[in-house]
């Protein structure tokens, strides 16, 4: 295998999200947000906690969704998706499709309990959180999402992110649920793709996206779809999917390339040691690599 | 319960930005290269669309001979082509041959443009100059009329390029349909230089296209012994079925086109022909696949080798003494001189020695009263002689002399000769100019596009943006691979793309600075602020709304969107 | 059908026959009883809803919401730490205006941990914007639960039935089970006209500017003030169905009392028996039954007691710091009415101490005579605090 990722040419077709919302020049949620209602239509529910998407979706009584969202508390994303569920379910319109959208820090943190809760019960929803890694709307603080070696407001420059960025997908795989994957805005043909699979699937769907983030990460708005891409190429960010808990597929095998072109055009990762990037690429590494065992890929 | 009740568009985002998207198409590096200015990166996307139509309605706006040009141009473009750094160049002339193909097959007509005027002008030569320009000229309303001194029309193309180049049928059928447009071609003509007086009463212009027909001489001493003959004599005596008689042994002398068409033609003829150039491949102008094929074909070239003298070894056989050469400065011509090493002299024997060191152009009566200059008759930048209402153009004036050259040639004064009619100034005609290689749009003469939509720019490999590429080996075009079958007869040699491969080939086109609604834009646009216009067919921006962000411009494969200060 | 049950069996019951779609609820002593009577019912298919076995109180309280918000009627119930934990999502069920029915059993809060009878709980949740009424016996939480549907779905505005933790939730008393029919008569389905619909797309609850948001708590605090009236007016047309009473306020004996002895809840019970008793003696007592706290009643108290000049709450609960939470708001009530009246606060039965006849008989002693047993700390008398 080789080569990177092919690409062909599709038109988007749905106008779900309309112009004038508030999100940052360059939002890699918003653009995670388009991907999603082209892959579900207009048939979907949105529970959305507070979160940079909360935000900027519109002032009342304005919104820029044209589908039924429901803007919630921080920790509910899970559990008031599961209940419009129900309530749906009892009324005669289980074909509806119900969407979690929340950010990392209602999925990693705050909302963890009520999303193990939901996945463990294996209740009918799909959730998508857009990872932009931090608590951005706030004002660029860390969450468990971010990477190792990263400058936030919470962990300046002098004492950068020590932790590894949590494995949501593999914990969210460990609940058995039917379907789990990354996806990236680098790639939207995969994540629309993903999309549309779990939409024939019942049971807890777990997609996790990666957003980039010009504000927050310090990076020029227009690369915002350059640094998803060297994401995945770099293998900083692999897409995958896991099946039942257990079947795990790689999505694409791209050539191998070093983190350096990934964190050199961010500047959250300027202050990072020459060290801490040895390490970073390190982790990158054996975490591809566990990957790949997982996936029965020998080489 | 406190819930929404309209959408946020009232909410002009598009005061947030300092910067704005521009579309503005570019010059593609191929379209830069071309002295046909065709618009390759245009028919290239119909042909990715399998609208083959499409795709020949676009080079022939430019260019009359796509089964022509795609058989013997020495296809510039490829040179260019950014996907060179990438994996490997597009096969553009396979391309334009299966385009031109494809006419041909379908008997696809010509649009003539909105009549301009009934003038009538005339046209002296049926070359590759003189044809584009009445073609042109027939497309723009006039009526046209095409003298050609010699049976059959063409000019080079029809006696200067063998047939396992160019087949006669594909040149005959390409002509044909310049009679069906209406343009008059009349053959064994010959014109004096009162045409050019008298014939300004009955035309309303006159175009030379004399071509340069005459084979240079070497000035070497025994050039005019029996047995040294002329690479255009050979080729003409050739193409009228009158070969002369070669003997096994052939030395030719010319790193040219000429040269090497004499080279496989002789042999196909059963001779074993030798070439002797005096500069190394690299400085050959021979078009280098030509090259590449009479060497896989047999022929032996001796590099850095110049002739000295030719004598008579015995009756039928020829003596050439030769001198070796290595390559000293640049010279004024770009390519390293080549300088006789002393000593290193040496002998061949031939039977027959063909010189086809170059063309210059004849002493014809016609063009008695023009002036000259090194590289032929001397016309101004728009092809005007000294007399107004005559033209110029083609080998007769210039010094690149190629098939894509005439062409073009024969285009701009075409346009030049609109504009005299008309009575506008020729400056006007500068807008329409394109690229480096002083080609002119004529698409873009009868359909002026608006000024934001144009740019001079021409798109380099660093400019695109190659995610969305794959690495692929360019297409191989089908040859006669069988070497015996190939040189046991003239046919045709090169086979050209078949569907499949055509649209394969097509596929790898990167488009630089041509917007080929790819639709990245819109794709991956977070404010939905960039879309395809269903009715224009083109891409719009929604200024009301489009905050700056520049992805769109990053993101275009193409180059095709910049980020502007706009105030 | 009259049936022997206990409080926690006769919610269950209410719930099923208010045909409750969606039930999302997590278990905390003493209120488990309904969770599990529900998962039967829902089980045994008696009840026709969704049953979500949420892993908190707060994730409870957030898919009540979800439901709620796609136009289904939901149920859920919880207890001193889970309503708690809630606390951020009862501001939002109230400020979203779901009709949200909720039971609370009245439990202490701690540390220390102690799972009996005090109203802290809910009275500590009074600003959240939810209705709050307060049950008098199982009869009581069976029909209230009834009424608070209708007045949740008319007001757009969510309630909470609270209930004593042990003396109504485990203690077994004789319920009359109205019919399914009756019910469905009294209580027709919920049907709104905004919900989340996607023939009908709309956002809820997005970010709003403060003049928009000052409206908005405006209507909604006027139409909680409103709810009493209301609540007042369904409590009635259910009394000419069922002829059982559940006004916003319960007077006994007040007509001609100089003292008014004041309470929520199961206590009310013992002060009736206690002013039986001080009457028998001679002693113009009555006894007031605040049903509904939130809205708080107007009292009227020129009309039910003409002649009080002692009004005595009996609170079991504290705002600590401050004094008990009644006796605020009654003295808030109270206040520029032009009556001559001394309200007396006392604490008592704070974390499931009993509360007897006798204890409020000394209450009612030491409120004349100005001194007694009961510590004093501001404005607050502790009654029976250990040395």
């Amino acid at each position: 295998m080789g080569g990177g990722f092919a690409m062909t040419q599709q038109m988007m077709e749905s106008n779900l999200l309309t112009p004038g919302h508030l999100a940052c020049a360059g939002c890699g949620a918003a653009l995670a947000m388009r991907y999603a209602l082209e892959a579900l239509g207009p048939d979907t529910i949105i529970a959305m906690p507070a979160g940079c998407w909360s935000s900027f979706i519109g002032i009342y009584p304005y919104t820029c969704l044209s589908v039924p969202t429901i803007s919630v508390a921080f920790a509910t994303a899970a559990a008031t998706a599961s209940g419009i569920k129900a309530g749906l379910d009892i009324q005669g319109k289980g074909e509806t499709t119900v969407l979690a959208w929340a950010g990392d820090g209602g999925t990693f943190d705050i909302g963890f309990q009520a999303l193990s809760s939901v996945a463990e019960r294996n209740d009918d929803i799909i959730y998508v959180c857009y990872d932009n890694e931090g608590y951005m709307n706030t004002g660029i603080q860390r969450s468990s999402a971010t990477p190792q070696g990263t400058w936030t407001t919470t962990t300046p420059s002098l004492a950068l992110k020590s932790q590894p960025k949590k494995n949501i997908v593999e914990i969210l795989g460990a609940h058995n649920i039917p379907f789990a994957a990354t996806a990236t805005i680098g790639y939207p043909q995969d994540f629309i793709s993903k999309l549309k699979k779990a939409k024939t699937i019942r049971g807890t769907r777990f997609i996790h996206v990666f957003a980039s983030c010009p504000t927050g990460w310090r990076h020029d708005p227009q690369l915002s779809i350059e640094v998803a891409r060297l994401a995945v190429t770099s293998r900083a960010f692999p897409l995958y999917e896991i099946i039942e808990g257990e079947t795990w597929v790689l999505s694409s095998m791209p050539d191998k390339t070093t983190v350096d072109k990934y964190l050199d055009i961010q500047g959250r990762f300027k202050t990072m040691s020459l060290k801490s990037r040895g390490e970073f690429q390190r982790q990158v590494d054996r975490q591809w690599a566990k990957l790949k065992k997982k996936c029965g890929i020998n080489s | 319960m406190p819930c929404t009740i309209n959408n946020m568009a009232w909410n002009r985002t598009g005061s947030w930005r300092f910067l704005t998207p521009i579309l503005q198409d570019k010059i593609s590096p191929c379209r830069d290269a071309c002295p046909a200015g065709i618009d390759i990166s245009g028919f290239i996307s119909e042909v990715g669309c399998k609208d083959y139509e499409r795709a020949w309605q676009i080079i022939v706006e430019e260019n009359p001979f796509p089964s022509v040009c795609g058989r013997v141009c020495g296809h510039p473009c490829e040179g260019a082509c950014n996907r060179k750094e990438f994996d490997d160049p597009l096969v553009i002339h396979a391309l334009e041959r299966f385009v031109g193909d494809h006419g041909l097959a379908h008997e696809l007509k010509v649009q003539i443009a909105k009549a301009h005027g009934s003038e009538t002008i005339a046209v002296v030569g049926s070359g590759p100059a003189g044809l584009s320009c009445a073609y042109h000229l027939r497309r723009l309303g006039y009526t046209v009329e095409v003298f050609e001194r010699s049976p059959l029309p063409g000019g080079m193309l029809g006696w200067g390029i063998p047939d396992y180049r160019l087949p006669p049928t594909v040149l005959g059928m390409e002509i044909e349909r310049l009679r069906d447009m209406g343009i008059k071609i009349e053959t064994n003509v010959s014109l004096d230089s009162h045409f050019l007086t008298d014939g300004l009463r009955e035309f309303r212009a006159i175009f030379l296209a004399l071509g340069a027909q005459k084979d240079l001489h070497l000035g070497i001493p025994g050039e005019d012994l029996k047995g040294v003959l002329s690479g255009l004599d050979f080729l003409r005596g050739v193409k009228g079925g009158n070969p002369p008689a070669l003997g096994k042994r052939v030395i030719l002398v010319g790193g040219g086109n000429t040269a090497i068409d004499v080279a496989r033609t002789a042999l196909r003829l059963g001779s074993a022909p030798t070439l002797i150039y005096r500069r190394t491949r690299t400085e050959m102008p021979a078009v280098p696949s030509e090259i590449e094929e009479a060497l896989k074909e047999g022929v032996r070239i001796e590099f850095l080798t110049s002739p000295v003298v030719i004598t008579r070894l015995t009756g039928q056989q020829l003596q050439l003494e030769c001198v070796r050469n290595r390559l000293g400065e640049l010279g004024p011509d770009g390519r390293r001189t080549p300088l006789p090493m002393g000593g290193s002299n040496f002998l061949i024997v031939a039977d027959t020695i063909v010189v086809a060191i170059g063309e210059g152009i004849d002493s014809d009566p016609l063009i008695q009263s023009l002036k000259e200059t090194e590289a032929g008759i001397k016309v101004d930048e728009w092809g005007g002689t000294q007399i107004p209402g005559v033209f110029a153009g083609g080998d007769l004036t210039a010094e690149s002399r190629t098939v894509p050259h005439a062409i073009g040639s024969g285009k701009k004064v075409a346009i030049a000769i609109d504009a005299f009619v008309r009575g506008l100034d020729r400056n006007q005609a500068q807008s329409v100019s394109l690229g480096s290689q002083g080609s002119f749009s004529m698409s873009s003469w009868i359909n002026p596009p608006s000024e934001t939509h144009r740019s001079d720019q021409v798109v380099t490999y660093e400019d695109l943006n190659t995610s969305y590429f794959e690495h692929r080996p360019r297409e191989k075009v089908p040859q006669l691979s069988e070497m015996g079958r190939r040189i046991g007869s003239f046919g045709e040699v090169n086979l050209g793309f078949g569907e499949k491969a055509a649209i394969e080939e097509a596929e790898r086109c990167f488009h630089c600075g041509t917007c080929n609604l790819c639709q990245k834009c819109a794709l991956f646009c977070p404010d939905a602020s960039i879309y395809l216009n269903i009715k224009t067919k083109a891409i719009e921006v929604d200024l009301e709304h489009c905050k700056g962000c520049g992805i769109c411009a990053y993101e275009c494969p193409g180059h095709v969107i910049i980020m502007e200060n706009i105030p | 059908m009259k049936k022997l049950m206990m409080g926690t069996e006769a919610a269950a019951i209410a719930a099923k026959l208010a045909r409750v779609q969606v039930i999302a609820a997590y278990p905390i002593t003493p209120q488990t009883t309904i969770v599990e009577e529900l998962a039967n019912m829902v089980s045994a298919e008696e009840l026709e809803a969704r049953f979500l076995t949420v892993e908190s109180e707060h994730s409870a309280m957030a898919s009540c919401i979800g439901a709620s918000a796609t136009g289904a009627r939901v149920f859920t119930a919880t207890s001193s730490h889970g309503l708690a934990f809630m606390h951020e999502m009862l501001h939002y069920a109230a400020g979203g205006r779901y009709p949200i029915v909720m039971v609370n059993a009245n439990r202490a809060l701690g540390p220390p941990w102690n799972v009996y009878c005090d109203h802290t709980d809910s009275l500590a949740q009074r600003d959240t914007g939810w209705l709050q009424y307060y049950c008098a016996d199982a009869q009581d939480v069976l029909d209230s639960i009834l009424i608070g549907y209708r007045v949740a779905e008319q007001a757009l505005l969510p309630v909470m039935i609270n209930m004593d933790a042990f003396y109504l939730t485990h203690t077994t008393e004789i319920v009359d089970i109205p019919e399914q029919k009756d019910v469905d008569e009294f209580l027709p389905p919920y049907r709104p006209d905004c919900k989340l619909d996607v023939d009908n797309p709309v956002t809820f609850g997005n970010v709003c500017g403060s003049d928009l948001y000052m409206s908005i708590k405006f209507q909604r605090h006027r139409d909680t003030f409103l709810a009493s009236s209301l609540w007042a007016k369904m409590a009635e047309d259910f009394h000419s169905r069922f002829q059982r009473a559940h006004p916003p306020v319960e007077m006994y004996r007040t007509n001609d009392a100089e003292i008014v002895i004041t309470s929520i809840g199961t206590c009310a019970g013992v002060v009736r028996v206690a002013v039986d008793r001080l009457r028998d003696n001679g002693l113009p007592v009555g006894g007031l039954r605040l049903s509904l706290v939130r809205p708080f009643p107007e009292l009227g108290i020129a009309g039910i007691a003409p002649r009080v000049r002692h009004v005595i709450v009996i609170d079991r609960d504290v705002s600590s710091g401050a004094e008990g939470i009644i006796a605020q708001e009654m003295k808030a009530n109270l206040w520029g009415k032009g009556r001559d009246i001394l309200v007396h606060g006392f604490i008592a039965g704070i974390g499931g101490r009993d509360i007897t006849p006798d204890m409020v008989i000394e209450i009612v002693s030491q409120s004349t005579r100005g001194q007694g047993k009961a510590v004093s700390v501001g404005n607050s008398q502790w009654v029976e605090v250990l040395p």
